[in-house]
């Protein structure tokens, strides 16, 4: 069942991937084919992230409700957008250059999950509880401000800062992508090391101690992984707010084990697989009427209702 | 050996255990007894590290437990909680599994696999090994987690109400496996139980809790005694004790508690 299932989303993953690369491309090396690969690499690592960063985030607050959105990444980031729209205008691209926006997005999202989880861990704490409410309580305050700001503005930028809250794919470019995979690549091979530990953590923090588990370190080295993907799938595609939860529900329904090495990449692949096929639709069928992230919502929601209702009992 | 030094807890400026010495024997059986909110689990949380201390000292066979790195510390030391809890698609051989990542880290060998069955036999868990925990009565449950307790394999074993949710037979069982785990394993085992008459004639040494401080220790003829028992619970107790064991009986005071 598990080995059937991982193999049939992958192959739905290549099958999705040729299409979305040479349907009504008139096979045009030149242009059309290379920009849909760059589009590709930015759906694949971004759904790496997606999956990883919320499966990983799940356990670890023993909640299947969660993103790490909570943690309010994506709100510095949409802040972070607004306040540069409002100062250099529509000319933040330019005076930013090609790179500097995504650079300092990632470094400005790195910097805040840093000092929020110094101080949440300072002396003795390692309650997860209040981890999440300090988390929430910042993302509400810091959208507030956000949107505070957005008041401000003329609905010319007002229009583009959209376009950064929803996700999209045609925005990143080779370099990026380049650095965007070494650094997915070296936190994955970091966090493969750690599945069996974050099986563990799925007992709870006093089973996960019980059996030897450090766990205040543990917790901290996970979200900044954590925190690590996110910046770098937000840099790249925007934010994707509550896909996360579909995409692991899913993966642990399908996977029908509870082993981090089963529905990691499961999930990855589920995640890598709605994107493009939500990119497709709105290519071909809906000729970009409609957005990726509503699609993807749309999808994933429709998907998991059937999951729930055929399983209901068993999941 | 484990040793207690003069252990505190507090909470906010609420003291809810205080000034602890203690000496758990040895491959012997440890029951601690005492009212609701004597403070047993917190002191059994403490020793399983849990819980860090007010202030005081652990040591265990004469080091400070605080020393000890927590993935040493689980190869000698195993812990099962009050209420263990968690919404998780388990079945009972992959939980018990669980007992060996202090060894295996993830990885299961042969050997591991011999212990996992060794556990279950030894709780006659056997024919339940497949089942799902949450498809599980909550006294088969707790014979789960008691299973994977054991098959961490540490020469300590820190229970917390292991009686829970069981009927006589399966208490009965239960107790007799702990003995067993101290009679012919060599294994230390400290439990909180809340039946005085298991404690009596299961124990080697009690320690009986009240109001956060050891209201007294001993060998089970030095607590289980009318006066004491009269004093730590503020029942009336008859005590009939012949060759079969103690039976305390408090179950019908004359007159109203007080
Ligand atoms: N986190 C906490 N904050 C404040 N007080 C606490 C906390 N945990 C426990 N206590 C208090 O400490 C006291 C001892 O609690 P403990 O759980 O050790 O009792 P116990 O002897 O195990 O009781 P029971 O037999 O009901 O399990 C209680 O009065 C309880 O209210
Ligand atoms: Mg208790």
């Amino acid at each position: 069942m598990t080995i059937k299932a991982s193999h049939t989303v992958w192959a739905a993953v290549i099958a999705l991937a040729l299409a979305f690369v040479f349907v009504r491309s008139g096979f045009d090396f030149e242009y059309v084919i290379p920009k849909r690969l760059e589009r590709l690499a930015t759906m694949v690592i971004g759904g790496i992230c997606v999956a990883w960063s919320a499966i990983t985030f799940q356990s670890l607050t023993g909640n299947r409700i969660l993103t790490p959105a909570i943690m309010g990444y994506e709100a510095v980031y949409l802040l972070f957008q607004t306040l540069l729209m409002l100062m250099l205008g529509t000319h933040s691209l330019m005076v930013l250059g090609e790179h500097g926006n995504a650079a300092l997005s990632i470094l400005l999202m790195l910097g805040y999950s840093w000092t929020l989880h110094r101080w949440l861990f300072r002396d003795d704490r390692d309650n997860v509880y209040f981890l999440l409410l300090v988390g929430l309580v910042l993302t509400m305050v810091i959208t507030t401000f956000t949107q505070f700001v957005q008041l401000k503005m003329s609905p010319g930028e007002f229009s583009i800062l959209m376009g950064y809250s929803q996700a999209t794919f045609g925005n990143a470019n080779a370099t990026q992508l380049l650095y965007a995979t070494l650094i997915v690549a070296t936190i994955c091979l970091v966090g493969l090391k750690s599945l069996p530990m974050l099986d563990v953590l799925l007992l709870g923090r006093e089973q996960a101690i019980s059996l030897g588990i450090d766990y205040r370190r543990c917790v901290q080295r996970q979200l900044f992984l954590i925190a690590a993907l996110v910046a770098v799938s937000t840099s790249l595609l925007g934010p994707t707010a509550f896909m996360g939860i579909f995409v692991a529900n899913t993966a642990y329904a399908l996977a029908g084990t509870y082993r981090h090495r089963v529905t990691l990449p499961l999930g990855c692949a589920i995640a890598i697989a709605l994107f493009i096929l939500a990119q497709l639709l709105v290519e071909h069928l809906f000729n970009y009427t409609t957005t990726v992230g509503i699609l993807v919502n749309l999808v994933c929601g429709a998907y998991f209702l059937s999951l729930m209702v055929r399983k209901r009992g068993a999941a | 050996m484990i040793t207690v030094q003069d252990l505190h807890k507090t909470y906010g400026d609420r003291s809810v255990l205080s000034a602890v010495n203690l000496c758990f024997p040895s491959g012997q059986l440890t029951s601690l007894v005492g009212p609701n909110g004597a403070g047993k689990t917190t002191l059994l949380m403490m020793l399983a590290r849990l819980l860090k201390p007010t202030r005081g000292d652990i040591r265990l066979d004469g080091s400070q437990v605080t020393r000890i790195p927590i993935s040493e510390y689980a190869k000698q030391v195993a812990t099962l909680r009050q209420t263990p809890e968690f919404n998780l698609r388990l079945t009972v051989e992959e939980l018990v599994a669980f007992g060996r990542f202090p060894y295996s880290r993830g990885t299961l060998t042969r050997h591991d696999h011999r212990v996992i069955d060794d556990a279950l036999s030894f709780l006659s868990l056997t024919t339940l090994r497949g089942a799902y925990l949450h498809e599980l009565s909550g006294g088969q449950r707790q014979m789960a987690f008691l299973a994977m307790t054991i098959a961490q394999q540490t020469d300590y074993l820190l229970l917390d109400e292991p009686l829970n949710n069981l009927d006589i037979k399966h208490a009965v069982q239960i107790m007799q496996a702990l003995r067993r785990l101290c009679d012919e394993h060599g294994r230390t085992v400290i439990l909180v139980v809340h039946d005085i008459n298991f404690a009596a004639n299961y124990s080697d040494y009690i320690v009986a809790m009240k109001d956060g401080a050891v209201h007294c220790d001993g060998n089970v003829s030095d607590v289980i005694t009318e006066r004491r028992l009269s004093e730590l619970y503020g029942l009336k107790f008859d005590i009939a004790h012949n060759e079969r064991g103690y039976l305390c009986n408090y179950f019908k005071p004359s007159g109203n508690l007080e």
